[in-house]
């Protein structure tokens, strides 16, 4: 196509202001912190000088490494969870017609445009001491004495975390499930494949890369969680979010919670690079066109 | 999209849907119910009907507050992103040097994970000697945060837009600023109000960066972490009701609005191809 070039403005300059923007307030900042996470701290404030101290305080100690492999060990759990609840609900939405598609669709939206606190906070009414399910297992008898282990441990996040973040996974498949062609199921159906192997054969791998959009998503928010290992989990279940926040809100050492925001970067990055290595860095985020 | 021999899995499909919506609703359920249980422990078993819980909210002017700043810095900040998403939208649609780095960049602050941003400005605003607050780092942190969500929603819109109507009126004289006004604009007016709306959504929302930045000031999910931390409002399933119904009004506007667009976009592109 030889287009000749428009008298207007030029692409360049209407790109400009939002990429000034992140510039200024994504981009420069993040360079900031990496330059933060090698100065020191003391009691008089920060001394701006070359330094591995927090990195090495890091390295040192066994708790940010503990912290850090359980992080991506709930990550990658929660995202496999996730998957798991997903894909079905996708199925099921991607075969309704109409006015009821419309219904379920923004059923399953709606609650996630809410407040994703008071969504993390309500679990603790249902699983804690006082909560739904102790008081309906009481009051049916089975048993005598509220039961204490259903809150403020790992189990309980990997339930916040599903329950808040699965439809970053439902969403991508849903719609891959949606664009397929019903002409391939139906030819399927005539040969003869049976319900599974049409969907083995046919169904999952044209869905993969929306599976694998959902996978990357889940994991990058898992891996920043803060709120649901704050409220849910145990002290032995806090995850590399609430480290971080410590250093910055309560102890004040900046030059560290850079170190620990630094090293949980480079472990996003990582898993982006493997991620975007199998079917590319823009269709993990804005599908395949 | 299942075919005639999948009866039995179109079945277990809706069992599974009743299950899985089952669990999408019962905690919302949960926190309507205790907001009138008449028991000072946010729990059960329910002790009687009130509505002593809305009236503490209603008489809170802590929570009427943070309500004020929550829609105040939404409504810049959707605005803000979502007219800094429009021109880039707009703009990538041209050819121009370093183009294949638009995308990327823009999608920086979704793979930034949430406590990393909030950090990230917490330390970009302490060493710049800015004060923390609602309109300087809690407005910087949501548009940035907002942005490449409303260049996503809009972007698709825009890239399936038919230029030949711009071109033509183009070729007949107007300048590129009429064309945006006659032409472009009143085709995705719709889709861009959608977008400011769904942008709101997500600022009204926003908390893990907003709590880096924001200094003494409270937004609504700033403060209702507060009293959730220091566990002293029994209140608090009623305040989460509130905050529900005002997120889920302001989506439910931006389905509409964007439903009713994409018809209205078919219907005229259907048009102008007869």
């Amino acid at each position: 196509m030889s287009e000749k070039q428009k008298p207007g403005i030029s692409g360049g300059w209407l790109v400009a202001p939002a990429m000034v923007w992140l510039a200024l307030f994504a981009l420069a900042p993040l360079v900031f912190l990496v330059t933060v996470s090698f100065w020191t701290a003391s009691m008089f404030g920060l001394t701006s000088s070359f330094s591995l101290q927090s990195y090495a305080s890091l390295a040192g100690d066994s708790i940010y490494i503990r912290v850090l492999g359980n992080t991506v060990k709930i990550a990658i759990l929660t995202t496999a969870l996730s998957l798991l609840v997903s894909y079905p609900i996708a199925l099921f939405l991607a075969s309704l017609k109409g006015k009821r598609k419309m219904l379920f669709v923004i059923l399953l939206f709606l609650p996630f445009w809410t407040s994703y606190v008071v969504r993390t906070f309500v679990w603790m009414p249902i699983l804690g001491r006082s909560g739904l399910i102790n008081a309906t297992l009481m009051s049916m008898g089975i048993i005598d004495r509220p039961l204490d282990n259903l809150v403020f441990n790992e189990g309980a996040v990997y339930l916040g975390l599903v329950y808040v973040y699965t439809l970053y996974m439902t969403l991508p498949i849903y719609l891959a499930l949606d664009k397929l062609d019903p002409a391939l199921i139906e030819a399927a159906n005539d040969l003869g494949a049976s319900a599974w192997q049409t969907f083995r054969k046919i169904i999952l791998p044209l869905t993969l890369p929306a599976v694998w959009s959902g996978c990357t998503m889940v994991f990058l928010l898992c891996c920043g969680a803060f709120v649901t290992p704050r409220l849910l989990g145990g002290p032995s279940s806090q995850m590399f979010g609430n480290i971080i926040s410590s250093q910055f809100l309560d102890a004040g050492n900046w030059p560290l919670g850079a170190a620990l925001s630094v090293v949980l970067m480079v472990v996003v990055m990582l898993s982006l690079y493997l991620a975007s290595r199998r079917f590319g860095f823009q269709s993990l985020f804005m599908g395949r066109h | 999209m299942l075919g005639p021999n999948q009866n039995s899995m179109a079945l277990w499909l809706r069992l599974y849907a009743g299950i899985f919506f089952g669990f999408l609703y019962l905690p919302i359920g949960v926190l309507l119910v205790l907001s009138f249980n008449d028991s000072p422990v946010i729990g059960f078993p329910l002790r009687g009907f009130t509505f002593d819980w809305y009236h503490q909210v209603f008489n809170d002017s802590k929570f009427f507050i943070a309500l004020f700043k929550s829609f105040s810095v939404g409504l810049v900040s959707s605005l803000i992103a979502t007219a800094l998403a429009l021109m880039a939208a707009l703009g990538l649609r041209k050819h121009f040097w370093g183009q294949q780095w638009v995308v990327p960049v823009m999608l920086i602050p979704i793979i930034i994970p949430g406590i990393v941003s909030g950090a990230v400005l917490l330390v970009f605003f302490g060493i710049a000697g800015v004060p923390y607050g609602l309109w300087t780092g809690a407005l910087v942190a949501h548009v940035t945060w907002v942005l490449p969500f409303a260049f996503l929603t809009l972007y698709p819109r825009l890239a399936a837009f038919d230029q030949a109507l711009e071109e033509a009126a183009m070729d007949l004289g107007a300048s590129p600023w009429v064309v945006f006004k006659r032409i472009v604009f009143p085709l995705i007016k719709p889709a861009v109000i959608a977008t400011v709306l769904f942008s709101f959504t997500l600022s009204f929302d926003e908390f893990v960066r907003t709590l880096f930045v924001i200094g003494a000031e409270r937004t609504t999910p700033v403060y209702l972490w507060v009293l959730i931390v220091e566990q002293t409002a029994p209140f608090l399933p009623a305040a989460g009701v509130i905050i529900m119904l005002i997120s889920v009004a302001v989506a439910a506007m931006g389905f509409w609005v964007s439903t009713t667009s994409s018809q209205a976009i078919e219907r005229r592109s259907s048009s102008s191809r007869h």
